[in-house]
This record gives C-alpha cells, structure tokens and sequence, in this order.
C-alpha cells in the first residue's frame, strides 16, 4: 500500500512539473528581449492585472480617434509574445492551446475575443 | 579694423540668420507632422475623393478592386455565396436611357457627413471620426445589419465566416459588418488608400477638402463635379465628375 502512494504521490509530482514546464515561453521575442536583460512593461504584475482595462481604453482611442501609438496596442502583444515553431519560420497563433494568452485564460476560464478578428501572428515583412 | 558693417555685410548677416530661423520651423513643423499620431484626428480635416469618370477605365477601377482586396484581406472568403461575398469597393456600369451613355465608376462607402448608417445603429458601433472617414467599431458591433439596410449605396457588407490570416491593421471577424475604412490606417500615417495609389493617371483625387491648397480643393473648384443620389443631402466625401 505505501509502495502504491509513493508512485502516485511522485506521478502527481511529475505531472505538476510538466505542467509548469509548459508554461514558461512568454514568446520568442518576448524571451530573448528577458535574457538580455531588458524589460518591456513598467512591472509585470501590473500588466497582469490591469491589461484588459489598458487594451480596452487603447482600442478606442486608435479606432474613434486615430491616436497610433505602439503602446497597449494588440498589434504589439502580438509581435512580442508569439512563439515561433520548432525549427520552423512560423509562429504558433497566439490564442492557441499552451500560446502566452491561452496558458492563464484556460486556467482562469475566460474566453480570449480579440482574436474573432484579430491577426493571430506577427505579420510577416508588411510592418 | 574698420568696426562699422558695410550694408552688404549686413544684408549677408541677416539673410543667414533669417534662413537658419526657416529651417527651425521647417524642423519644428515636421516633428508636429510626425507625432500627430499621438493626438486625436480633428475636423480642421475631412479627407475626401474626386473619381473622374471620363478617364477612369474599366481596368483601372478592376485595379483599384484588386488593390484593395490586397490591402485589406478580403474577397477570398471560402464559404459565402455570391451576394455574402464582402465587397468594399465594386465596379458599377451606369447607363443614360435617353442617351445610351454608359459610363464605369468605382463605388464603395462615400463617407457621408451624415451617414444614415451611423444614425440607425443602435450600439454606436457605426460611427463617423472628426476627419469624416466612417468606420464600424467592430468591437461594438452586434451584426444586426440595420447599417446594410440603411444604406444607400449598397457600400456595407457583413461577414458571414470565420476568418482567418488577417492583416495585421485590418481586423476582419465572422458577425460584424465591415466597409471601405478608405485605408485610415495609411491615411493616418499621412498616406493615400490603396485604390487611389493603383490608378497611375489622376482621375482619382485623395486629399482634404477643407484644405485650400490642396489639390483635391483647387479641383473641386474647377470641374463640374457631382455627389451619387445628391437628393439625400448626404454631403458625401467621395465625389464623382463625368456622370
């Protein structure tokens, strides 16, 4: 019986690993911009937190007042948080199982929407 | 040495420093024109178009169809039939029944000063900016298609599919209602829409109309020129000379 436990204590163990394993790309650009040391959002607690309210204020004002600035833009989340395939030029769309939007929203059970319209990869050469 | 400065000294003097002065402003006027993104668009502006019809061909306004398709990703769309299909900007023939006249013009959205797209909406996802470019705010948009029927020129179509591969600066989505944006996102990078950098010739004019120096103004006052159903009182941006 306790042999029994300790397997199945070590497979949930496993499993939670693998899990945060899964996690940690925050997408290609993303990535590399953190190993060198720089840092995009003013804190990353904040963008967190108040990105939908951010994104949300930045829309309309791009939209019904054609204010085109880079920041809060979806354009830009996109550009820096898509992951690029394994040994491939192409990106994994963004809202994609396991992508940088879909990791917390699966878990928080919140349907992603930009992406009904939304490109859902860096556009290739035409920036 | 003589300290008195002779008047041709004098003159020299002061053109270079009235010169260095101009380039400021010149300088000064370019840093304004580069962030005007960061402001919002005002109505000081209202961006408008002039298609002369005499010297539009029927290739020139397939063209003008293909380069905007191009630019904003429509008219691949897989599963809509023939009247789903979206079209922002199509090729219309008109025929004078007294004369037999027959002449070809593009028609897409006119960008009305008073849209009756934007008064029968009824979440203000149909909206008109301060410049006059007319746009659906697709984030609002319930895809009730009252702004379809309210229009007068068939200029609106609504997107019956999923879809996918957008342009990055068009968003596209299945249950909204989309039309002619006349490329805002160039124009606020103080570019032309796409259909009118097709045509090579300048039987179609972009510019501001409240802009006296503007070519599209000093062409407006020159030519006979006329607004498709005038009976409306729409005010529409997009005029046509020639029908």
């Amino acid at each position: 019986m306790n042999r029994f436990m300790v397997l199945l204590l070590s497979l949930m163990v496993t499993s939670v690993f693998v899990h945060a394993n899964s996690e940690h790309t925050l997408g290609t650009q993303a990535d590399s911009m953190k190993s060198s040391g720089k840092t995009y959002h003013q804190s990353s607690s904040m963008i967190r937190k108040m990105h939908p309210e951010f994104m949300n204020h930045k829309r309309d004002k791009t939209l019904r007042q054609g204010v085109r600035t880079e920041e809060y833009s979806l354009k830009g989340c996109v550009s820096c948080h898509a992951s690029k395939k394994d040994q491939s030029n192409d990106y994994h769309a963004i809202d994609a199982s396991e992508q940088f939007c879909s990791t917390c929203h699966q878990k928080v059970a919140i349907s992603v929407d930009c992406f009904g319209c939304h490109r859902t990869t860096p556009a290739e050469g035409d920036k | 040495m003589d300290s008195k400065i002779n008047r041709r000294d004098f003159i020299k003097a002061t053109t270079a420093t009235t010169a260095g002065v101009a380039a400021l402003g010149a300088g000064i006027t370019l840093t304004t024109y580069v962030n005007a993104n960061e402001n919002p668009v005002t109505n000081e502006k209202r961006w408008g178009m002039l298609v002369d019809t005499n010297r539009l061909t029927e290739s020139d306004i397939d063209g003008m169809v293909t380069a905007c398709q191009k630019e904003n990703g429509w008219g691949n769309e897989t599963h809509s039939t023939g009247d789903q299909k979206a079209s922002w900007i199509k090729k219309i023939k008109v025929k004078d029944t007294a004369t037999q006249r027959i002449s070809n013009l593009a028609l897409m959205c006119q960008h009305c000063e008073e849209p009756p797209c934007v008064d029968v909406c009824p979440t203000n996802a149909s909206m008109k900016r301060e410049d006059g470019i007319v746009l659906v705010d697709k984030h609002r948009c319930i895809g009730c298609r009252y702004c379809m029927m309210a229009c007068p020129y068939d200029a609106r179509s609504f997107v019956h599919e999923d879809i996918t591969n957008q342009k990055e600066h068009m968003p596209r989505g299945k249950g909204t209602v989309e039309s002619c944006t006349m490329c805002v996102h160039k124009v606020d990078k103080g570019g032309q829409p796409a259909c009118v950098e097709a045509v090579n010739s300048d039987a179609v004019i972009f510019g501001d109309l409240l802009d006296v120096t503007s070519n599209i103004h000093q062409t407006l006052k020159r030519v006979q020129s006329t607004q498709i159903r005038a009976d409306l009182n729409l005010n529409t941006a997009v005029r046509y000379s020639g029908i």
